[in-house]
C-alpha cells in the first residue's frame, strides 16, 4: 500500500475528487456506494466515515459521509444500521443498535484512545504503540496494536482478540482477569456480570465478525492485518453441473 | 441402493483411499501447523425439468433430495501460500427415475497463493478433485475428476469474483459415460447485507455430454457412442455421447442465520447444442435445455 499523501493511485485520486465534488453526499451517489460497495482505500484526511447505512447519530445529529468524528463524540446506530469509520489511526465497524462513547484521555494519560461501549457490537483495529482502553458493561480491556471485536450488554461481554494482545478484566471481580495474545481469533471470551469470584471469564465461540471486515477497516487506515488468508465462513452451495 | 458392486476393484480403491486418507491425514495434520476447517453439512431439494438431458419433446422431470458432508484442513506452506484439503461424501435420491440416485465419496486438494493481506489482493489457486460415484443405474458407476486453475478476488467491499478454468473427466462403467470437457466459469457474489448474498454464475463448457432419448437419425449421426440407458429403460431411451457447446447460468440467494446456518435458493439454466451437428435429421433432437430450482440448508460446526 502506498504511503499516505501520495496521489498516484488513480482510483484514490478519483475517490478524493468525488468526495471533493460531493459525489457521495448526493443521494444517488451514496445509494450506489451502499448497493454495489466500493473498493476501500485509505481515507483522505478530513474524512471520518467510510460507510453509513441505516440511521446513524453522532452527538445526536444524523450522520452523513461528511460528518467528522473526534474524541469526545457519542456515536449511536439504530437497529439495522451500521457505521464504518476512522478515528486517527484506529478504524471501526459499529453494528446496529449500538452506542459508543469516544472518550478523550487527558494528555498525561498513556492512553491514546478510550472507548466506552455501553451497548452493541464494535469491531476495531488499533495502531501499534497506541495503548487503548475499552470499557463495556461488564469488562475493562486494555489493548495495543490489535484487532478486536466486542459485543456488550448488561449481562455479559463477548470479546475476541482477533490478533495482538489484550488484557481483559471483569468490572466487578478483580480476580477475573486474563491476558490474551492471539494471532487469529485464538481465544474468544465471555466476561459475565455475575458468577463466582475468579470465574467470570469463560471461553466463547467465534461469532459475528469476519476477516474480510478486518481487512476492510485496516485498509481505511493504511495497514494490513497480520494474516494473509481470510477465514471463509460463507459457503453457498456451489453444486457443479455433472 | 446398489453400491456399484460391478466394479469392485475401483470401488475398493476409492474406499481404501478414503479410509487411508481419513487415517493418515489427521496424523499429518496433527504433526504440522494445520488448522481444521468446520464440518459442513448440506441438505438440498431440487426440481429438475430435464433429468434425461433430452430434447424438448422427450424431456423427463423429476425431483431429488441431496445431502453432502465435508471436512477439511489447511496446511500453511509459506506466509503467502497454503494447501487446503477436503474430504466429502454424500448422495442424491431421485423420486421417480431412481436409476439416477447415487452416492459419492471423494476428496479435493487446493494449492493457494495470495500476494498480500491487502483487501483487494487476489487469491490464485490450482486444484484437483476426484470422486467415486455409485449409481442405481449401473452404466453410470464410475469416477469423476476435475483439475484446474482458479482466482478469487474482491471487487468491492460488497462484491467478490471467483473464476476457474478446469478440465472435467468422467470415467464411467459404460464408455458412453467416459467424457472429457473443458470449462471456463465465473461467479459473482454480491453481499446485500451481513446475512444476505446474491450470486450469479456463468459457465461455458466445451466437450462431451451425455443426452438420453429415443432413437433418431440426428442423434445416431452425431453420437460418438451410444447405449441402452438403464436409468430410462421404461421409456426405451438410449444414452448418446457427443461433443457439445454448453452454457450454464446460475442465479442464487443465500441467507445466513444463527451464525453457522444458512438457507440457499438457486435457479440454474443449462443450454446445450452439438459442436458438430449432423446434416441428417432434426437439429432439435440433439439440443437440450435444463431448468433446475434448488433449495438447500447449510450448517457448519
Amino acid at each position: 500500500m502506498k504511503p499516505f499523501g501520495q496521489l498516484d493511485d488513480p482510483r484514490r485520486r478519483i475517490l478524493i475528487q468525488a468526495l471533493t465534488a460531493g459525489f457521495f453526499s448526493t443521494p444517488w451517489g451514496a445509494a450506489a456506494q451502499s448497493i454495489f460497495g466500493s473498493a476501500p482505500q485509505r481515507l483522505p484526511p478530513g474524512q471520518s466515515i467510510y460507510r453509513a447505512s441505516g440511521r446513524v447519530l453522532v452527538n445526536s445529529q444524523e450522520a452523513t459521509l461528511a460528518t467528522r468524528i473526534k474524541p469526545g463524540d457519542v456515536v449511536e446506530t439504530a437497529p439495522g444500521g451500521e457505521l464504518v469509520f476512522v478515528l486517527a489511526e484506529e478504524a471501526f465497524i459499529l453494528r446496529g443498535e449500538s452506542r459508543v462513547v469516544i472518550e478523550n484521555p487527558p494528555p498525561s494519560s498513556p492512553l491514546k484512545t478510550a472507548l466506552r461501549l455501553a451497548t452493541g457490537k464494535l469491531l476495531s483495529v488499533f495502531g501499534r504503540g497506541r495503548p487503548t482502553r475499552i470499557v463495556t458493561a461488564t469488562a475493562t480491556i486494555g489493548v495495543r496494536g490489535t484487532g478486536v471485536y466486542a459485543e456488550s450488554d448488561p449481562e455479559q461481554t463477548y470479546f475476541c482478540t482477533c490478533y495482538g494482545v489484550a488484557d481483559i478484566a471483569a468490572n466487578n471481580d478483580l480476580q477475573s482477569k486474563e491476558t490474551v495474545s492471539a494471532t487469529h481469533h485464538d481465544r474468544p471470551l465471555y466476561i459475565t456480570a455475575k458468577g463466582a469470584a475468579g470465574g467470570r471469564i469463560r471461553r466463547a465461540p467465534f461469532i459475528n465478525h469476519t476477516d474480510q471486515e478486518l481487512m476492510l477497516i485496516e485498509t481505511l487506515v493504511g495497514r494490513t492485518p497480520p494474516f494473509v488468508f481470510p477465514m471463509n465462513d460463507y459457503n453457498a452451495p456451489r453444486r457443479e453441473y455433472p | 441402493m446398489r453400491r456399484g458392486g460391478s466394479i469392485p476393484s475401483r470401488a475398493g480403491f476409492a474406499v481404501a483411499t478414503a479410509l487411508v486418507g481419513a487415517a493418515v491425514l489427521p496424523g499429518i495434520a496433527h504433526g504440522a501447523d494445520v488448522e481444521f476447517t468446520a464440518t459442513g453439512i448440506e441438505a438440498s431439494f431440487t426440481s429438475d425439468r430435464n433429468v434425461s438431458r433430452s430434447s424438448a419433446d422427450e424431456r423427463l422431470s423429476d425431483t431429488f433430495f441431496g445431502v453432502r458432508v465435508s471436512k477439511g484442513f489447511l496446511l500453511p506452506v509459506s506466509t503467502r501460500s497454503r494447501a487446503v484439503f477436503q474430504g466429502f461424501a454424500g448422495g442424491e435420491k431421485f423420486r421417480t427415475y431412481t436409476g439416477l440416485s447415487h452416492a459419492f465419496i471423494g476428496g479435493q486438494g487446493d494449492f493457494q497463493y495470495r500476494s498480500s493481506a491487502e483487501f483487494a489482493a487476489a487469491t490464485f489457486g490450482a486444484f484437483f478433485r476426484t470422486q467415486a460415484e455409485y449409481y442405481d443405474s449401473e452404466l453410470r458407476d464410475g469416477y469423476r475428476h476435475v483439475f484446474g486453475l482458479s482466482v478469487l478476488k474482491p471487487v468491492t467491499d460488497r462484491m467478490q469474483f471467483f473464476g476457474a478454468l478446469q478440465q472435467n473427466i468422467s470415467d464411467g462403467k459404460s464408455t458412453v459415460f467416459d467424457t472429457k470437457s473443458t470449462s471456463l466459469r465465473g461467479n459473482l457474489d454480491w453481499s446485500l447485507g451481513r446475512s444476505d448474498t446474491l450470486y450469479l454464475g456463468a459457465e461455458y463448457r466445451r466437450g462431451d455430454i451425455v443426452s438420453s432419448g429415443t432413437q433418431s437419425l440426428a442423434r445416431i449421426n452425431v453420437a460418438d457412442a451410444l447405449v441402452q440407458d438403464d436409468a430410462f429403460s421404461d421409456q426405451g431411451y438410449l444414452a448418446y455421447r457427443f461433443q457439445s457447446n454448453t452454457w450454464l447460468a446460475t442465479l442464487g440467494y443465500n441467507r445466513a442465520f444463527a451464525e453457522r446456518h444458512s438457507v440457499d435458493i438457486s435457479y440454474r439454466r443449462v443450454q446445450s447444442k452439438p459442436l458438430h451437428p449432423s446434416a441428417y435429421g432434426s437439429v432439435s433432437d440433439v439440443r437440450y435445455v435444463v431448468n433446475q430450482l434448488s433449495l438447500a440448508y447449510l450448517m457448519r460446526f
